[in-house]
C-alpha cells in the first residue's frame, strides 16, 4: 500500500494540491486568497495531466535522430490550453476584485456582505 | 519603483528578452514553444519596462491603440488563415500540402508558423494590455479614451 | 462535407474581435451591426439545418485530420436543434438590446464592448453544442463562462460586480472539476474523442471502475454548477437578476441549458445510456432535479423583485431538463430537449417583458405591478402568455414539453415524477398568476394607455409570444427534431 503510494507520488501530490486549492477557494473569505486557491487547484490538475503523459526515461517529443521513447505530447499541449484558461480566469477575477475594492474598500467577502446589508 | 539599478538592468536585458521571444514564436513548429510561450516572453519585456519606468512610459513604447489593433488583428488573422482551408475546398484550418517542406527546417510546416505568429501577436498584446490595466489599478476610464 | 456550422463560430469570433476596432469610430452603429451579424448567424444555422435534413447528420474534421487523432465536430440533430434555438434567441435579444442598453450601461463605448462579449458568448455556445471532443467542450465552456461573467459585470453597479465574482468563483470550481474528470478519463482510455472513448470505456470500466466513476461524478458536479443544478445554483439568482435585461434573457434562456446539453452529451455519448443507467447516478440526478424544481418554485414565491423571481424560476425549470435527461427514456429525453427550446423562448419573453416594464416605469417590485395591464397592455399580455406557458396550460408550448416529460416518467416506470410535474405546475401557478391577475384585475386605472415602447422592444416580445402560442398548438416539427436528437443519444 505504502510502496504503491510512494511510486504514485505525483498523483497523490496532484490530488492534495487540488484539495488544498478547493478548500481555500470555498472557505476563505479573502477574495485574493480565493483566487490563489483557484490557481493552486489548477496547478494540481496540471500536475496530474503532465504525470499522466510522462514516460519514464522518454525524451521530449521532437523528431531527432537517436531518441527512442517519447513522452506523450498530448497532455502537455492540453495543459498549455489549460494554463491559458487559468490565466484568463485569474486576470478577470483580479480585475473584478479591483472593482469591488473601489466600491467597498475591502477585499473581504464577509465584510462586503455586512456593508451590503439589506440592499437589493 | 523608480530605481537606477533596475532601470539600467532592464534596459540591458530588453533586447535579449525580445529576441528570445521572437525566437520561440518563429521556431514554434520545430521545437517546444510557439505562439503562447513566445508571446508571453515578449509581453514580459514590455511589462518589465512598464514596471521599472512607470506605466506612462510603457504606453509611449506600446500605445494603447496599437495594442488594441494587434489584439484584434491577431485573432482575425488566425480566423482568416483558417478560412483559406475552406476556400481551397478542404476543411477549416487545413494545412497547405505544397508548403509543408522539409521537416525540421525553419521554413516548413505550411500554415503553422503563420498561425503561431498570429497567436504570438495576440497573446503579447493581450497580456500587455491586461497587466497595464492591473498596474493602473482601475483608474483608467474607458469613457475618456 | 458542409462548412456552415464552423463558419457560424468563425463569424461570431470574427465579429467579437472586429467590434472593438470598428467601435473606435464614434458614429459606428454597433447595435445594427450586431443584429446584422446575428441575423447572418441565424441564416447559417437554418441553412445548416436544411442541409442536415436533406443529407443526414455528419462529422466535420477541422484541419482534415480524421478522428480519433484529429478534432471531431459532430453535426447531429441535437446540434441542429440547439443552433437554431441559440441563434433565433440571439437575434431577438440583440434587437431588444438596441433599445435597452443605453439605459443600462450608460453612454460611451460600453455598448461596443457589450456586443463584443455577447458574440464571444454566442461563439462559445455554438461551439459547445457541436464539439465532439471532451477537451473542446472544456475550452468552449471556459470561453462561455468568462464571457457570461463579463456580461453580468459590465453594468457599472456594485451588485453586478459582486454577483459576477460569485459566478466566476463557482464556475472556476466547476471547470476545475471538469478538467480533472477529463484527465481521469484520458488516463484510462487514452482518448479525448467522445466516439472513441465510448468504445474504450466498457473495458476501462472493468479494469479501473473508480477512475470512471469519479470522473462521472466530477462531470455531473462541475457542469451541474455551471448549469445551476440545485444545490449548486447559489450563484444564479444574483447573477441573472442584476445583469442587464438582454444578458438576463440570454443567460437564463441559453447559457445554463447549453451546459446541461454538454453534460448530457458526455453522459449519453461517451458513457452510453447503458453504463449510465447501470450505476445509480441517474437516480441521484433525479432526486436533485426534483428538489430543484420544488426549491426553485418555493423560493420564487417568496421574492419581491420581479427579475429575481424569474431567476429563481430558472432554477426550477433547469430541473425539468435534468429530470427529462435522467429518466433515460425516449419520451423523457424528448421532453428535456423540447423544454430547452420552450423554456428558452418563454423565459426570454418573461425577462424581456419585465425589462420593458423596468425600462418604462422603473418598477421592479411585484406588488407595484397592480394595474400595469392598463398602462402597458401589450407588454403585460406578452408576460401573461409567457406565464401561462410556464405553468403548462394546454395550448402553450410549455405544456408540450411537460406532456412528454410525464410520458417519459411513465415509460421509466417512475409515476411519482408525473406527480412531481403536476405539483410543480401548481407551484408555478402560485407565483405567476397573482402577477397577471393583479396587473389586469387588481386595480383599475382610469383610462387605458398604450405601451409607447420603442419598436425594437415590442417586436422581439411579439415574436416570442407568437412562437409560444404557435408551438403550443402546432408542435409537430419541433417534436420531430427533438425525437431525432433523442434517438441519437439513446443508441
Amino acid at each position: 500500500m505504502i510502496a504503491k503510494l510512494i511510486s504514485n507520488m505525483h498523483f497523490l501530490t496532484a490530488m492534495v494540491l487540488f484539495l488544498i486549492g478547493f478548500h481555500t477557494m470555498l472557505t476563505h473569505s479573502n477574495l485574493i486568497k480565493k483566487v490563489m486557491g483557484m490557481n493552486i487547484m489548477e496547478t494540481g490538475i496540471f500536475l496530474f495531466f503532465i504525470s499522466v503523459g510522462y514516460v519514464r526515461g522518454g525524451s521530449s517529443p521532437i523528431a531527432v535522430p537517436g531518441a527512442e521513447g517519447y513522452i506523450n505530447p498530448l497532455p502537455s499541449a492540453l495543459i498549455l490550453t489549460g494554463i491559458v484558461v487559468s490565466v484568463s480566469l485569474t486576470a478577470f477575477a483580479l480585475a473584478l476584485i479591483v472593482k469591488l475594492y473601489n466600491y467597498y474598500g475591502t477585499v473581504d467577502a464577509d465584510k462586503i456582505m455586512q456593508l451590503r446589508g439589506g440592499e437589493e | 519603483m523608480q530605481s537606477v539599478v533596475l532601470q539600467t538592468v532592464i534596459k540591458l536585458l530588453l533586447p535579449f528578452i525580445q529576441v528570445y521571444g521572437l525566437y520561440i514564436i518563429f521556431h514554434g513548429h520545430i521545437s517546444p514553444g510557439g505562439g503562447f510561450a513566445g508571446g508571453a516572453v515578449m509581453a514580459a519585456s514590455f511589462v518589465l519596462f512598464a514596471m521599472s519606468y512607470g506605466v506612462g512610459e510603457g504606453f509611449k513604447r506600446l500605445p494603447r491603440l496599437i495594442a488594441q489593433w494587434l489584439e484584434s488583428l491577431g485573432g482575425l488573422i488566425y480566423i482568416a488563415l483558417g478560412l483559406t482551408g475552406i476556400l481551397r475546398g478542404a476543411a477549416f484550418l487545413t494545412n497547405v500540402p505544397e508548403w509543408l517542406g522539409q521537416a525540421g527546417q525553419l521554413f516548413s510546416a505550411g500554415l503553422i508558423p503563420l498561425l503561431t505568429t498570429a497567436i504570438g501577436l495576440k497573446v503579447c498584446s493581450t497580456i500587455v494590455t491586461l497587466l497595464y490595466h492591473l498596474l493602473e489599478e482601475g483608474h483608467y476610464d474607458s469613457q475618456t479614451d | 462535407m458542409n462548412h456552415l456550422p464552423v463558419l457560424l463560430v468563425a463569424l461570431y469570433l470574427a465579429a467579437a474581435l472586429g467590434l472593438p476596432l470598428l467601435g473606435r469610430n464614434k458614429k459606428f452603429p454597433a447595435g445594427l451591426f450586431a443584429v446584422g451579424v446575428a441575423g447572418c448567424g441565424l441564416i447559417l444555422a437554418a441553412a445548416s439545418a436544411w442541409h442536415v435534413a436533406g443529407t443526414g447528420t455528419y462529422s466535420y474534421f477541422p484541419g482534415g485530420h480524421q478522428a480519433p487523432l484529429g478534432i471531431e465536430i459532430t453535426i447531429d440533430w441535437v446540434t441542429v436543434f440547439l443552433h437554431l434555438t441559440i441563434n433565433l434567441l440571439a437575434v431577438l435579444v440583440l434587437i431588444y438590446s438596441t433599445a435597452d442598453l443605453s439605459r443600462e450601461l450608460g453612454g460611451g463605448r460600453a455598448k461596443t464592448w457589450y456586443y463584443s462579449l455577447f458574440f464571444l458568448l454566442l461563439a462559445a455556445l455554438n461551439g459547445i453544442v457541436m464539439a465532439f471532443d471532451l477537451f473542446n467542450i472544456f475550452v468552449f465552456t471556459e470561453i462561455g463562462t468568462i464571457a457570461a461573467c463579463a456580461l453580468v459585470a459590465i453594468r457599472p453597479k456594485r451588485l453586478c460586480v459582486e454577483a459576477a465574482f460569485k459566478y466566476l468563483v463557482l464556475s472556476a470550481l466547476g471547470s476545475g472539476m471538469v478538467l480533472l474528470g477529463i484527465g481521469l478519463l484520458y488516463m484510462v482510455t487514452g482518448y479525448l474523442n467522445i466516439g472513441a472513448m465510448a468504445q474504450a470505456l466498457p473495458k476501462a470500466f472493468a479494469m479501473y471502475p473508480w477512475n470512471v466513476l469519479v470522473a462521472l461524478s466530477l462531470f455531473v458536479i462541475g457542469l451541474g454548477t455551471k448549469a445551476a443544478l440545485f444545490p449548486l445554483h447559489v450563484w444564479l439568482p444574483d447573477a441573472h437578476s442584476s445583469a442587464p435585461t438582454p444578458s438576463s434573457a440570454a443567460l437564463s434562456g441559453l447559457v445554463i441549458k447549453v451546459y446541461a446539453v454538454a453534460m448530457a452529451r458526455i453522459i449519453f455519448q461517451a458513457y452510453g445510456a447503458e453504463l449510465f443507467s447501470r450505476i445509480p447516478v441517474p437516480d441521484v440526478i433525479l432526486v436533485f432535479s426534483t428538489a430543484g424544481i420544488f426549491a426553485g418554485s418555493v423560493l420564487a414565491i417568496g421574492q419581491t423583485d420581479i427579475k429575481r423571481m424569474l431567476a429563481y424560476s430558472s432554477v426550477a425549470q433547469i430541473g425539468y431538463i435534468f429530470l427529462g435527461f435522467a429518466l433515460v427514456t425516449m419520451n423523457g429525453i424528448v421532453g428535456g430537449i423540447l423544454h430547452i427550446f420552450c423554456h428558452a423562448v418563454m423565459k426570454s419573453l418573461l425577462f424581456l417583458a419585465a425589462g420593458a416594464i423596468i425600462f418604462k416605469t422603473g418598477i421592479r417590485k411585484i406588488e407595484d405591478l397592480a394595474g400595469m395591464g392598463y398602462r402597458m397592455p401589450l407588454t403585460m399580455a406578452a408576460f401573461s402568455i409567457g406565464a401561462l406557458s410556464m405553468v403548462g396550460i394546454p395550448g402553450f408550448s410549455g405544456f408540450i414539453s411537460k406532456y412528454y416529460l410525464a410520458f417519459g416518467a411513465l415509460a421509466a416506470d417512475k409515476p411519482v415524477y408525473v406527480a412531481v410535474i403536476l405539483l410543480s405546475s401548481l407551484l408555478n401557478a402560485v407565483y405567476f398568476f397573482p402577477i397577471v391577475v393583479r396587473a389586469f384585475f387588481g386595480h383599475k386605472e382610469k383610462q387605458m394607455t398604450w405601451d409607447r415602447l420603442p419598436w425594437a422592444m415590442t417586436v422581439p416580445m411579439v415574436v416570442l409570444a407568437a412562437l409560444t402560442v404557435i408551438l403550443g398548438i402546432l408542435p409537430g416539427g419541433l417534436v420531430r427534431i427533438a425525437e431525432l436528437a433523442a434517438g441519437a443519444w439513446l443508441n
